[in-house]
């Protein structure tokens, strides 16, 4: 009986790239990015607020329209983290990180969804939850999501 | 429901890292297993549904190649792209429906192909999060665990006692795959860590596998078998997504869970379910399980793993073959729980058998933490 | 047993064409929101979604994880594609989970956005379709350059083939194909979520645009839409109360023949004749029987039939019994598949005007309710619609979707 040779193809020549459309209300919260400020949807019947912002409302289904956008303080308080000691490199593989990263994930005042950052400045044994957390932005900010750097404690 | 439906056969592969098989073979292998359990040819089967993933498979419309493998040549099929149990929630509709007698549905991935966790990244966002970069599912996990951890004081030992509890049954399951000799909370505790506090023994392993098995009409059912497997309810929901989510609980989870007990009409499921096979892909969440299928109150999922509730021995053994952290071939996965479930009830499970099985619950799960949950109460005959 | 009788009570598109202005959870939100509004229920009372698209396209895994909050999550959900077809899957998964007696009121919503991927039209997608389930040619001594010119525009090589096929035993010519592409593209323009519409389109018009590949033009060629397009179905009781005329679905089926291009993984086929379509056929003949249709050809007073290409429109409305074999393009000659003919075939259009892959076969199956249902506003057939044959197609050239839908339940 012939010993079956497993012929093994790894990967094809060809590359699936892809960009997004992000819609009228996304657009406007990364570009307000360049004044520094970070935009949130709020409900006009139930109040829920979505960061980032959103045109229909999950919870009671009301359209949200531009004037029912707010602007946040940037400020919030930290609901929970993770710190990373690996991260993915785009095809499956878990690389292992020089620098443990800790990843945040933020309820920002005056809002209810929660964001996952990156946190900074802050020594891994002090992150607790409900600490208070707040953005640091790039000096120079275009209007694109890498403006926002992290978030790091708030006093 | 409008009609009684029964599993009537089943089989699975034996599932590993990397085995030297096609997913063809592997559809094969199953779906002729699963007739031969039942006794029955292909000309039995009315409808085929596959289940079965473009991305973990690496090539759209998954199914195409696979139509001939699973019996489906000739014949009204369909592909549900979901854990393999949401495949059996439409091959069930499909019967119900009066359209169809009997249903075959065969999951497969291979995910030495591509992984999973990588894959689950493409779930996010594409707005935003997705470009942030920062999550997946181990990492999306992990945050879970820690406020979990937080919110009801459970420490990395109690939930360490879940892998070893399942790394310890997968020994008896000659299907499962993480065959670890002596699982010990050390061991856990000691294996590499990836995002705090989640390390690789609290992972379920990438698994390449497939699972069939058959559902037929009552009147078909007794014609094919002496030991058909009630199907007597089922629920499903999905949550929110991420961002916008009580990730405490798995809320969807609690709902699918009460709509299936209802439907069964089970009161009190603790003592009524004899056992549970659930997806669990990471050790925590087997936890926050127990707790929305109302095995225990909320955060005191701790004190079930600690007091051997859920160990073989135990009132109510929650996977006794291992669960996902013994075997995870992604999309069959829930399909597999259905089937260890199924086998309970026909005192099938062998090394693994629970005594006196009657009820028996399975649940499969699709999406970051437990966003999407299906849940099925399966009864024998008595 | 006694069976559910199931019916379409609304139904919801977004325009077709290149949105680049909203993203994809807003614009399959749109599609879902329409159908709900047009049937009259709110989320409250849906009672499960079923989705599906062509995810190697859009670039996200599992969208609904992410959108389903924006029309209805947290509700049960279920995924179902199928490549081609996943819009009538779709459709059909609608069905069955109202039929099964397990839900009353079920919104299938199926959708597309290949402008999101950065290659033009639906290269990316198609090429991934393409290669990955032909590697194994590679392996077998074909070249990279080859595959690629066979199987980019994937559908075109081999719709190309299959046309050659269809043209040979039926005896149409190249005229056909301009006529039927002219008289879909004139529908088209009557469609006001149509993608590509020409409304004085003539045969000619089509004739002097250049080959693709012998026998299509360029003027043959669907285009790559996005869109979103979603359909209501409600069991009988809610249907009566929420919509003046139901569509009732009679039945569905889904046949699938074995991959008829090379073979399973190219080793190989006996079929011979693309355009033989067996799944088609079968399809065709269980759906009339489970809907009791005895004659197609006399209860049956349109179609909407999934033709990227023209050819397809006369070869499908030959499998699914509307006309003899061969004979469909003696049928078009004479006029009878106009919109105002005694057979209209895509009065809406059709894929070859509108083609986002995860939703163009349901919106064969919402084009079918709209005309019963007296919706199809500029495009609706004047002719009394009491039962209507919704199509889908895809695969390896494989895969089939036939609905029978009705003015009145199934008794």
């Amino acid at each position: 009986m012939e010993k079956r040779e497993v012929i093994k193809v790894t990967g094809l020549p060809i590359v699936a790239g892809f960009r997004w459309s992000v819609g009228k209300m996304m657009e406007k919260f990364i570009k307000s990015f360049a004044d520094k400020k970070i935009i949130a949807a709020k409900c006009p019947k139930c109040g829920y607020t979505y960061v980032p912002p959103r045109s229909r409302c999950g919870k009671c289904y009301t359209k949200i329209e531009e004037k029912n956008l707010v602007e946040l303080s940037g400020k919030g308080t930290l609901t929970g983290y993770t710190t990373a000691y690996v991260e993915l490199d785009g095809k499956g593989i878990f690389l292992d990180l020089d620098n443990p990263k800790v990843i945040g994930a933020i309820k920002l005042d005056d809002s209810d969804s929660t964001i996952f950052m990156p946190l900074g400045e802050i020594d891994q044994k002090n992150v607790k939850e409900g600490i208070k957390v707040k953005v640091v932005w790039k000096e120079e900010t275009k209007g694109e999501i890498a403006d926002i750097l992290y978030f790091k404690p708030a006093r | 429901m409008q009609r009684k439906i029964a599993i009537v056969g089943y089989a699975q592969t034996h599932h590993e890292a990397d085995p030297p098989n096609t997913r063809e073979g592997m559809v094969f292998e199953v779906a002729k297993g699963a007739l031969d359990k039942a006794g029955i040819t292909r000309e039995a089967i009315d409808t085929v549904i596959n289940v079965s993933s473009d991305y973990q498979d690496g090539r759209t419309i998954s199914n195409l190649f696979l139509v001939m493998a699973e019996g489906a040549y000739l014949k009204d099929e369909s592909k549900v792209e979901m854990d393999g149990a949401f495949g059996v929630l439409y091959a069930m509709m499909r019967i119900l429906s009066g359209t169809h007698d009997t249903a075959m549905v065969v999951g497969v991935t291979q995910g030495s192909i591509f992984s999973p966790h990588q894959i689950s990244f493409y779930t996010l966002d594409p707005t935003f999060d997705r470009q942030i970069g920062l999550l997946n599912d181990v990492a999306a996990a992990a945050i879970q665990a820690r406020m979990y951890k937080n919110k009801y004081d459970v420490s990395d030992e109690q939930i360490a006692m879940v892998s070893v509890k399942n790394l310890v049954n997968a020994t008896s399951n000659p299907y499962a795959h993480r065959r670890i000799p002596k699982p010990t909370v050390k061991k856990v505790l000691n294996s590499k860590l990836y995002y705090d506090p989640i390390r690789e023994l609290n992972i379920s392993p990438i698994s390449d596998g497939a699972c069939a098995l058959i559902l037929a009409s009552e009147e078909k059912a007794k014609e094919i078998t002496d030991a058909p497997v009630w199907v007597k309810g089922v629920g499903n929901c999905q949550d929110s997504y991420l961002r916008d989510r009580n990730l405490l609980k798995l809320e969807s989870l609690e709902t699918a869970a009460k709509k299936a007990y209802k439907m069964a009409g089970l009161k009190d499921p603790p003592t009524e379910l004899d056992v549970a096979e659930v997806t669990e892909r990471f050790s925590h969440e087997e936890l926050m399980i127990y707790e929305a299928l109302g095995l225990c109150k909320e955060g005191k999922g701790k004190i079930l793993i600690e007091t051997g509730v859920t160990e073989r021995k135990g009132q109510t053994p929650v996977n006794p073959s291992g669960g996902a952290l013994g075997a995870d071939p992604v999309l069959a996965t829930g399909l597999v729980r259905i089937v260890e479930a199924a086998k309970q009830i026909r005192g099938e499970a062998g090394k693994y058998q629970i005594q006196g099985v009657r009820q028996a619950l399975a649940h499969g799960q699709t999406g970051l933490c437990a966003q999407s949950n299906i849940v099925f109460i399966l009864g024998g005959e008595r | 047993m006694m069976r559910r009788n199931v019916a379409i009570i609304g139904c919801g598109q977004t325009k077709h064409g290149r949105l680049r202005n909203v993203n994809t959870a807003e614009m399959i939100s749109e599609a879902a929101w329409n159908a709900m509004e047009d049937a009259k229920v709110t989320p409250d009372e849906v009672d499960a979604i079923v989705v599906g698209n062509m995810q190697g396209f859009g670039g996200i895994y599992d969208t609904e994880l992410w959108a389903g909050e924006l029309f209805g999550a947290p509700k049960p959900f279920l995924r179902i594609t199928t490549g081609g077809t996943t819009g009538g899957s779709v459709a059909h998964g609608g069905y069955y989970s109202v039929a099964s007696g397990l839900h009353d009121v079920v919104l299938a919503v199926a959708w597309e956005k290949h402008s999101d991927s950065k290659e033009r039209g639906a290269t990316t997608g198609l090429a991934h379709v393409a290669m990955a389930n032909m590697f194994h040619d590679l392996q077998q001594g074909a070249s990279l350059k080859w595959l690629v010119s066979l199987v980019t525009g994937a559908a075109i090589g081999v719709s190309a083939f299959q046309a050659s096929c269809y043209m040979y035993r039926s005896g149409c010519k190249v005229e056909h194909l301009d006529m039927v592409a002219a008289k879909d593209r004139r529908n088209a323009a009557k469609n006001e979520y149509a993608h590509l519409r020409w409304p004085n389109c003539t045969p000619e018009d089509i004739a002097k645009t250049e080959w693709v590949s012998y026998p299509l033009r360029f003027g043959h060629v669907c285009p790559a839409s996005d869109g979103a397009s979603a359909v209501v179905f409600a069991e009988e009781k809610i249907a009566k109360k929420k919509a003046e005329r139901p569509a009732w679905i009679k039945s569905v089926a889904a046949y699938a023949d074995e991959p008829n291009w090379l073979g399973e993984n190219s080793q190989g086929t006996a079929i011979t004749d693309l355009s033989e379509q067996l799944e088609c056929i079968i399809s065709a003949k269980e759906a009339y029987r489970r809907a009791g249709i005895k004659d197609p050809r006399k209860e049956i007073d349109m179609a909407e039939i999934y033709q990227p290409f023209p050819h397809q429109e006369l070869m499908f409305s030959e499998r699914l019994d509307l006309f003899d074999d061969g004979k469909a393009w003696i049928a078009l000659e004479e006029g009878q598949t106009e919109i105002d003919g005694s057979m209209p075939l895509d009065p809406s259009g059709g894929v070859i005007s509108t083609n986002a892959i995860g939703s163009s076969a349901m919106q064969r199956v919402l084009e079918c309710a709209l005309q019963i249902m007296g919706k199809a506003g500029k495009h609706q057939v004047p002719k009394d619609v009491k039962n209507a044959v919704a199509h889908g197609w895809g695969g390896s050239v494989n895969f089939t979707t036939v609905a029978v839908l009705g003015d009145s339940p199934r008794r």
